[in-house]
């Protein structure tokens, strides 16, 4: 049992403003007064102290094959020791991290659930044995659908409820949580060495085109009704003037309404967000992606803020890796995925003077500012736009236009001509900031007890050194930074974890998976999946992860 | 100057960076200098016998230390002679100052240095003045000579400075060199894939890839990256 002593709470979910309050914990929870007995509790005294929900990263590449080629092909990223084993398990990486380094990192910096964004159903052991080697955090993976030939055949023959039992089945399957969708069609026609161009090109092989393929998932989705909406990785990323088909994606969501949530979430967009013809005369698109974003009231984005220094491009898009391989010479590792989908890896450094770079950090900063925040939530894409152990450097500097302009001076210059960065004069508030890593997230994701300090929530919480009464975000960004960069206390479930960013205990999450099967006749898809498997390398029912497998499952029913 | 002489056969093998630096500290220190035996933190007096004579900034290593990886890891002055062979790793990241091994050396021998000359009586094994495991490039300045033989992957990677061999090399010499020499006096297998930059000049046999046009300078190439380097007999 705790009792969080007079910390100051800000809960966007519950709509307090920054207020000292007391807080209860017991059995993993989040109590009232009543349900404890004061004498009983261990007493943390937070005086002072902001106390918020412990962060809910909704998008990160943390497990599976991608980052496991990744650090394969990176030795150099695996020099940097971060914990010599002892107490703890050793952990080393620069932005690579090695599963241990990922949970121990998350929980200094009072983050608590992450979401592997992209699995493909195929390698789903591989990723559940990976999650379960990050000790410290909650969290899921989301499979990948848009590349799926049995996807592509229930869409080919407008076959919804063909499509839903897929989904549910496949879903159960590789003990997932949601629907991805990551350049759809684009990995099929990389097979045959192309990419979809718009969303109206013709798959190769099928009688499909990315907009029905989105159309179609949206609709499955939202008649399964499951937790998470569909999670977009749009067409032609990475390509100037991509974002006329980013905003094409988004309002492919209108005609759909869910009311706990949005229906179509627009991931990474910072890559998905370019103006111009070509990168001599790349721009930004964020101001018109905002636009249309906040015009919308069923549709939600994340960041994808490139960080610079070290990171390493890896997306289940496998055509824009290649050029991107092409673009910086780099080293390139592609998969192939069965019938499934496809996968790309390529190291990168952003570099403050490469106009490239510092037009990417800088849309990334726009979509952030411009999108209302309740719209758009806070990610950095790890690894692809860099290490999630900055996000107090976007947190401190989407608060802080002092900061902004401090840091836009030293980028290359060519950010003041093709963004509006410069002029932007929003400044979030710590309640939006909080909100954008907290609350939000966890209500894009459909997770009820996560991202608040309300009743029954799990108790999950994160205590920071930072007066939220008396700091002034504008001013005092460094001491922001420094503040979020580690947490005082990082409660996980009732325990404490980590205190002022060294870690004392390790525990091991859950592992949310989603079960809708109820909602399906499954009969509806089984002939089909039993003659696909002619086409894969394992029998079917080799096919998948048993839940029994995984060390601490919860499964989130669908009814 | 100081000599350093293993009181035992090493089990497994020993990681120490072993400077000419060390030549200016006292015996007590140097004695209490930490290094590696196999994953245990042990004081260098607990595994070599040390003796001092005058203050030149010098190394003398009597004896084999062919189990000892990292000698004269980024050293940046004075001299280091090896009575003997040395383990892995000797004179990676050197700036400055020179290495004079005796016997025979190991894999990785200078990588990545920066300055400074690595001379070898011997031989030398693979990955001289290579790029370390990732990075992107190699030996940036130096000299490295190698009287006898060396093995594959000689220069790999290389932006610079100079490797002589004069005996044979193996496989895969300059590959994606961007500048600098390496002359090889005897023979090798396949020189300069993926070369962009700089010159190898070879007096005995060696293989070229396809991918390399002939001109007047000696073969030009790699024509697969658009390279400019020059493969030619010596």
């Amino acid at each position: 049992m705790l009792w969080i002593r007079n910390g100051i709470v800000i809960d966007p979910k519950n709509k307090i403003k920054a207020e000292k309050m007391d807080i209860f914990v017991k059995n993993g929870k989040i109590v009232p007064e009543g349900e404890v007995r004061r004498e009983e509790c261990r007493v943390i005294d937070a005086s002072g102290k902001l106390v918020v929900a412990g962060g809910v990263d909704m998008h990160a590449h943390i497990a599976g094959s991608k980052i496991n080629t990744g650090r394969t092909m990176r030795p150099e990223e695996m020099r940097v020791v971060r914990n010599v084993a002892g107490k703890f398990r050793a952990a080393v990486g620069r932005v690579l991290l090695t599963a241990p380094a990922i949970g121990y990192e998350y929980a200094k910096m009072g983050y608590t659930t992450s979401f592997e964004a992209a699995q493909p159903p195929i390698g789903a052991l591989h990723t559940h044995e990976e999650l379960d080697a990050i000790p410290m955090i909650d969290k899921a993976a989301l499979p990948v659908f848009g590349n799926w030939h049995l996807v592509f055949k229930c869409i080919e023959e407008k076959n919804l409820e063909k499509l839903k039992a897929l989904i549910a089945w496949a879903i159960e399957r590789s003990k997932g949580f949601g629907v991805k969708v990551v350049n759809p069609g684009g990995v099929e026609a990389w097979m045959y060495g192309g990419n979809v161009k718009s969303l109206d090109d013709q798959v190769p092989g099928f009688n499909v085109t990315p907009r029905e393929i989105i159309t179609m998932l949206i609709k499955a989705n939202e008649e399964l009704g499951l937790p998470h909406s569909v999670h977009l990785h749009c067409n032609n990323l990475g390509v100037p003037g991509n974002f006329q088909t980013t905003i094409e994606s988004i309002k492919l969501a209108k005609g759909f309404s869910n009311s706990k949530r949005q229906v179509l979430h627009v991931t990474h967009v910072q890559f998905n967000a370019y103006a111009g013809s070509s990168w001599r005369d790349a721009a930004s698109g964020a101001a018109e992606i905002a636009k249309v974003v906040n015009s919308m009231d069923n549709v939600t984005i994340d960041m994808g803020q490139p960080i610079f220094g070290h990171a390493t491009a890896m997306t289940g898009d496998a055509p824009f890796q290649f050029t991107l391989h092409k673009l910086t010479g780099a080293r390139w590792s592609n998969k192939d995925t069965e019938v499934e989908t496809g996968a790309g890896i390529v190291p990168l450094v952003y570099l403050p003077n490469n106009p490239v770079h510092a037009l990417q950090w800088a849309i990334g900063l726009e979509l952030g500012l411009l999108v209302d925040s309740n719209k758009v939530a806070l990610t950095t894409d790890y690894p692809n736009g860099g290490p999630f152990t900055e996000y107090p450097y976007v947190m401190a500097m989407l608060m802080s236009r002092k900061m902004r302009e401090g840091e836009l001076s030293k980028v290359n210059a060519y950010v003041q001509k093709a963004t509006g960065l410069a002029s932007i004069d929003v400044e979030k508030t710590l309640y939006e900031i909080i909100n954008m890593t907290r609350s939000l997230p966890a209500r894009i994701l459909g997770l009820q007890n996560k991202g608040h300090l309300g009743i029954g929530a799990d108790a999950d919480i994160a205590i920071y050194n930072l007066n939220p009464l008396e700091t002034d975000t504008s001013k005092d960004f460094e001491k922001v930074y420094k503040a979020f960069k580690s947490a005082e206390y990082t409660i996980k479930s009732g325990e404490i974890i980590s205190r002022n960013g060294e870690i004392v205990k390790e525990v091991f999450g859950r592992t949310f998976w989603v079960d809708a099967r109820k909602k399906v006749d499954m009969e509806a898809v089984m002939n089909d999946i039993r003659d696909y498997f002619q086409y894969y390398s394992v029998q079917l029912g080799n096919y998948g992860v048993e839940e029994r497998w995984i060390k601490k499952p919860e499964r989130l029913e669908v009814v | 100057m100081i000599v350093i002489k293993p009181k035992k056969y090493f089990e497994v093998c020993v990681e120490a960076e072993l400077t000419p630096e060390l030549a200016t500290k006292s015996m007590e220190e140097v004695k209490k200098f930490k290094v590696y035996y196999g994953n245990r933190v042990v004081e260098l007096g607990e595994l070599f016998e040390v003796t001092k004579t005058g203050d030149e900034k010098k190394l003398v290593l009597e004896g084999d230390f062919s189990r000892v990886k990292w000698i004269g890891a980024r050293m940046a002055d004075g001299e280091i002679i090896v009575r003997g062979s040395v383990g892995a790793n000797c004179g990676a990241f050197m700036k400055g100052g020179r290495i004079v091994i005796e016997g025979n050396a190991d894999d990785w021998l200078g990588i990545e240095m920066s300055g400074g000359e690595i001379i070898v009586k011997g031989n030398a094994a693979n990955l001289v003045g290579c790029a370390y495991y990732g990075d992107a490039v190699g030996m940036t300045a130096g000299k490295i000579l190698i009287e006898g033989n060396a093995g594959n992957y000689i220069g790999e990677k290389m932006n610079g400075g100079e490797i002589v061999i004069k005996g044979n090399a193996g496989d895969f010499v300059g590959t994606e060199m961007r500048a600098g020499v390496i002359e090889i006096h005897g023979s090798c297998g396949f020189v300069g894939g993926d070369m962009r930059g700089g010159e190898i000049r070879i007096k005995g046999k060696f293989e070229l890839l396809p991918t390399f046009r002939k001109t007047e300078k000696g073969w030009v190439g790699d024509v697969n990256v658009k390279g400019e380097g020059i493969v030619k007999s010596l």
